[in-house]
Order: structure tokens, then C-alpha cells, then sequence
């Protein structure tokens, strides 16, 4: 059976939109920080286990790329939160109109540009 | 808008009637109690995970001592083990609806999902007793 399968849209059909971009994007953070519940488990592991365990965690978290991938997933969860909640207005009937849709767009990515910022300035500056 | 808003309020809490009238060609399976069950997580996580994540900003730097002792106490306890449920079922749904629209092979969705079920049910399981380990004092 030769139906289309998703996504047979992209890239060849759809030109670029931001309410779809941010609509993958959603997914795409989706993963990450389920991925992001390995650490979490990881972490909680060894905080109850000490000792060896937890320099060695401390140690990773804390190299650059430790440091990376948690600025990555804050990232990815603020964004996540904002749009989860932009998706959750839609669910009560909120928003529908293409203007409305396109500026609760851009404010998610201001959000989650201004909560990631303040995130990382106060581990640094604290 | 108002339109939309009326239709949801009017279909609000009757899902099980709405679904029972529509059988026939409505969704035949668990589709309405996943949806359900994603937003559901959804509004929990939304303290949940600030929480979750507020507290982890003060222990960014804290040595084990002191999370261990911020993890035995009650409500911390309480509510990393809720975060930690509570996201790892939101992710469960996620992920399997992700997997439905992009693996297209009977035989690899069902192998995907049982990863992404037994994964979940491995870190659940494992971070529930890391706290509990704690808060008990073990």
C-alpha cells in the first residue's frame, strides 16, 4: 500500500512556517528532556548511593559538557513549559485565531529566551 | 472566538457520551484516555518541575551531604518522587504518540514502545527507591 506517511509535508510541500517550526520544536524538546530523565534517575542514584558514585556524577555534571547539555535542557525545558501551556490554552478553546497563534509564538521564544537567561545568571552570579 | 468556547464548554466533562455516540467511527482504542491522561500530567508538572527545578538552583553547587539531606526530608521526598512519576508518565505518552506518527513497521512500534515502556518503568522504579532510600535513612 503506497499512502503517504508522515511527515511526506516536509520539505517538499510546506514552505516555512513559525507555528510549525515550533510545533516540531515542541517534540523535539519533548525527547530531550525525556532523555534528560536518565540524568535525573542517574542523579538521584547517587546522591543516595555517595561516596565514589556521586564525585564521579558531580565530576561529569560539572565538566563542559555536563554543563552543556544542562544549559541545553534548561533550555529545552522552559520552552517545553511555555509551549505546553500555549497548547494547553488551545486545548480550552484560547487562541485559535492565525494572529493570536503567531504572537503567543514569538512570546514563547521571548519567555523562554529571558527564563533561560535568568536561570544561568543566577547559578553564576549566586 | 466565542464560538469555540461555547462548543468546549458544551462537550466539557461529556467526552465518555460524545465518544459512545461516535464509536463508529471515532477512535476505538485508549486515544481519548491518553489525551486525557498528557494534559492531565501536563498542568501537574507545570508546579511540579518548577519546584523540581527551583530546588536543584540551590543545590547546583552542594555537596552530597547536603542534597542527601535535602532529599530526606518529607516534602522534598514527597514531591521529587511525584515529579518524578508524573514526568516519566507524561514522557511515556509523549513519546509513543511521537512514535506512532513516525515508525511505520508493525513489528518496530510495538519493539520501540516496549523500549520506551520498560525504560520508564526501570527509572521510575529505580529513582522511587533512591529517594525512599533517604528518607528513610538507610
Amino acid at each position: 500500500m503506497d499512502r503517504p506517511l508522515s511527515p511526506f509535508m516536509f520539505p517538499t510541500w510546506y514552505r516555512f512556517q513559525i507555528t510549525s517550526a515550533l510545533s516540531i520544536l515542541h517534540r523535539l524538546t519533548g525527547i530531550a528532556l525525556s532523555l534528560g530523565s536518565i540524568v535525573l534517575a542517574w542523579w538521584l542514584i547517587a546522591v543516595a548511593a555517595g561516596g565514589e558514585l556521586f564525585t564521579t556524577t558531580h565530576a561529569v555534571i560539572a565538566s563542559p559538557i555536563g554543563l552543556l547539555l544542562l544549559f541545553l535542557w534548561s533550555a529545552a525545558f522552559f520552552y517545553h513549559l511555555c509551549n505546553g501551556v500555549r497548547h494547553l490554552a488551545w486545548d480550552a478553546g484560547y487562541g485559535f485565531e492565525i494572529r493570536q497563534a503567531y504572537l503567543s509564538g514569538y512570546v514563547v521564544l521571548v519567555a523562554t529566551a529571558v527564563l533561560t537567561a535568568l536561570t544561568w545568571l543566577y547559578v553564576f552570579l549566586a | 472566538m466565542a464560538d469555540t468556547r461555547s462548543l468546549s464548554n458544551e462537550t466539557a466533562l461529556r467526552d465518555e457520551n460524545v465518544l459512545r455516540h461516535v464509536r463508529q467511527l471515532g477512535s476505538a482504542r485508549d486515544g481519548l484516555a491518553e489525551w486525557r491522561l498528557q494534559r492531565r500530567t501536563a498542568i501537574a508538572l507545570i508546579p511540579l518541575a518548577l519546584y523540581f527545578v527551583a530546588s536543584m538552583l540551590r543545590l547546583a553547587t552542594s555537596d552530597q551531604p547536603t542534597a542527601a539531606a535535602w532529599l530526606a526530608s518529607p516534602v522534598p521526598a514527597l514531591f521529587t518522587m511525584l515529579f518524578v512519576l508524573t514526568l516519566l508518565t507524561h514522557a511515556v505518552v509523549g513519546l509513543r504518540s511521537f512514535l506512532m506518527d513516525y515508525v511505520h513497521t508493525r513489528a518496530r512500534l510495538v519493539a520501540a514502545e516496549l523500549l520506551v515502556r520498560g525504560a520508564a518503568v526501570l527509572l521510575a522504579g529505580a529513582s522511587v527507591l533512591a529517594v525512599l532510600k533517604l528518607f528513610l535513612g538507610r
